[in-house]
């Protein structure tokens, strides 16, 4: 049974205002347990409204969104949704609020109500999850902290609640590629090790393509292609697509396919693309 | 908050939007000033049609403005229900020893409407002019104050910089809203030490980016040569044309004659 079942969605902002905006267009969509779904489009085409569905911070217009069994346009039963789903915005470090990083992250486990033990063990299993070392880190507060770290201190606060489903709005935006790394290597294990449900928007559709098993393109409010990275790539021509660059590998190939080169377009990662690189130069050198 | 933000600008190329932010800014005071000195019904009735007219020829939908009227709403029944209980006069009715005038609630129904007018009247100027247009209207009126080492350009610039930055900062306090309560912040417990408690996790980070933000700005002014000096020229003149001559001339005569004739 699917996690996250959204079927003919669509949300309208400002309905009947001159600013009218329809950010979700019939989308429609599920996401299995323990997958790891990957979101891409480029900005405005309503990544962000449709994520905000997944946790009951909107309610749907038309359609129907039916998170871990529940149905969202219940407003209780959307207001307990963030106990299973948790949500990470996009720049969390702006969030950061409590006097002590310890604080602020233990604040979810505490509005979930557990008892004082627990919360400890949670909190420091966050903070070590994202790589910080809770002892030296723990009692500093959040705004002596360098951007990147503050990132990882806001991601634990979602972790600590331990949630089964994890939802991302572009966790790399703005961090240097070690800081980007570190983010997408720790979404990755939670997916393999802990089994938990992992729902990544991203306008990079290099990140996806390597992590994600599932692909989801929205384009201006409508969903436009959805498959395995190998089968979006495929069902959709994203030179063509505004906003989303295809990662030079693949710009490559297609540049060669291009030329005549007898090469497989059909492939989405890095090493494949090594090979056939390898195997074209091969063949050129061997004539 | 979904829907138009309170009294933000709505680009428009009526007559209103494009009369001379002093000329919307003098009827503004006078409206206000009328309805603070006399609030008899043909005052409150003149006031009500000036606005009405207003909202007409701006174009701007009535039914978003009578909305935003809406979260005014406690303020009016709590008004009402204070200026008919205290005024004493001839009683109409009694509950126990509280007794319901008809002075009260003549005078509950005219503040009523007197809040009305103020809240119209203010909406409607921010509604059809633009903070930059508003802010030099405001310096040129001051303008004479300069003389007495007022800083009215300072001033101004402040006002401007306040109104520009009121849609970024609701929008910023809904994201951290939406951002908190899925934390488990709980903004509608019924405890209201719980609810202070979520409001704080909201207002701590935004006062906190509003400051970094004041700082971005001023460093990106000042890195722009921008000295708050005199000696700034608008890219824009105001322009006080026959448009704005006829809309004053004909406003302060008309409330000359009703509010201190009749």
């Amino acid at each position: 049974m699917p996690v996250i079942e959204v079927k003919d969605l669509s949300y309208t902002y400002c309905p009947g205002a001159p600013y009218e905006k329809k950010a979700l267009d019939g989308v429609t969509l599920s996401v299995k347990r323990g997958e790891f779904m990957g979101i891409v489009g480029a900005n405005g085409s309503g990544k962000s409204t449709l994520i905000q569905h997944f946790n009951g911070l909107l309610c749907p217009d038309g359609g129907k969104v039916i998170i871990c069994g529940q149905d969202t346009s219940v407003k209780q039963r959307r207001d307990e949704l963030w106990k299973k789903v948790g949500l990470v915005f996009q720049y969390p470090e702006q969030q950061l609020f409590e006097a002590t990083v310890f604080e602020d992250v233990s604040y979810g486990p505490r509005n979930l109500g557990l008892g004082p033990r627990e919360i400890r063990i949670r909190t420091e299993d966050a903070l070590k999850k994202v790589g910080l070392e809770p002892e030296s880190i723990a009692d500093l507060p959040p705004i002596c902290l360098s951007g990147g770290l503050r990132r990882r201190v806001a991601i634990a606060g979602v972790l600590a609640m331990q949630p089964e489903v994890l939802v991302l709005d572009e966790p790399t935006a703005g961090l240097d590629p070690l800081g980007r790394d570190m983010i997408l290597n720790l979404i990755k294990k939670l997916q393999q090790e802990d089994r938990t449900t992992i729902v990544m928007v991203s306008h990079s559709l290099r990140e996806l393509l390597t992590l994600a098993d599932r692909i989801a393109v929205l384009e201006n409010g409508k969903l436009v292609a959805t498959g395995s990275p190998k089968e979006v790539l495929h069902q959709k021509d994203f030179l063509a697509l505004p906003g989303i660059i295809m990662p030079d590998y693949l710009q490559l190939i297609h540049a060669l396919a291009g030329r005549g080169k007898k090469v497989n377009t059909g492939i989405s990662a890095m090493a494949e693309a090594e090979l056939e690189i390898d195997r074209l130069l091969k063949e050129i050198c061997g004539k | 908050m979904k829907g138009l933000k309170l009294g933000q600008f709505v680009r428009g190329n009526s007559i209103i939007h494009q009369l001379d932010p002093r000329t919307k800014i003098i009827v503004c005071l006078v409206v206000i000033f009328s309805i603070l000195i006399n609030y008899k019904w043909y005052v409150i009735l003149l006031n009500m049609s000036l606005i009405a007219a207003v909202i007409i020829l701006s174009r701007i939908e009535p039914a978003k403005i009578l909305r935003s009227l809406r979260k005014l709403r406690y303020l009016f029944l709590l008004t009402f229900i204070f200026q008919s209980i205290l005024t004493s006069g001839e009683p109409l009715f009694h509950v126990g020893s509280v007794y319901v005038t008809r002075e009260g609630v003549s005078l509950g129904v005219s503040t009523i409407f007197r809040l009305m007018i103020l809240y119209l009247c203010s909406t409607l100027l921010t509604m059809t002019t633009s903070p930059l247009k508003l802010a030099s209207g405001i310096e040129s009126l001051f303008a004479p104050l300069r003389r007495l080492r007022i800083p009215v350009h300072q001033f101004s610039m402040l006002i401007s910089a306040a109104l520009r930055f009121i849609p970024t900062i609701i929008e910023e306090a809904q994201i951290l809203t939406r951002a908190q309560r899925s934390r488990g912040a709980q903004f509608n417990s019924p405890s209201v030490i719980v609810r202070i408690k979520s409001m704080a996790a909201v207002l701590i980070p935004l006062l906190a980016a509003s400051l970094q933000r004041a700082d971005d700005l001023a460093a990106a002014m000042e890195s722009r040569c921008y000295t708050g000096g005199s000696n700034q020229i608008r890219i824009s003149k105001l322009r006080f044309g026959k448009k704005d001559k006829l809309a004053l001339g004909l406003v302060s005569l008309v409330f000359l004659v009703f509010v201190f004739c009749i």
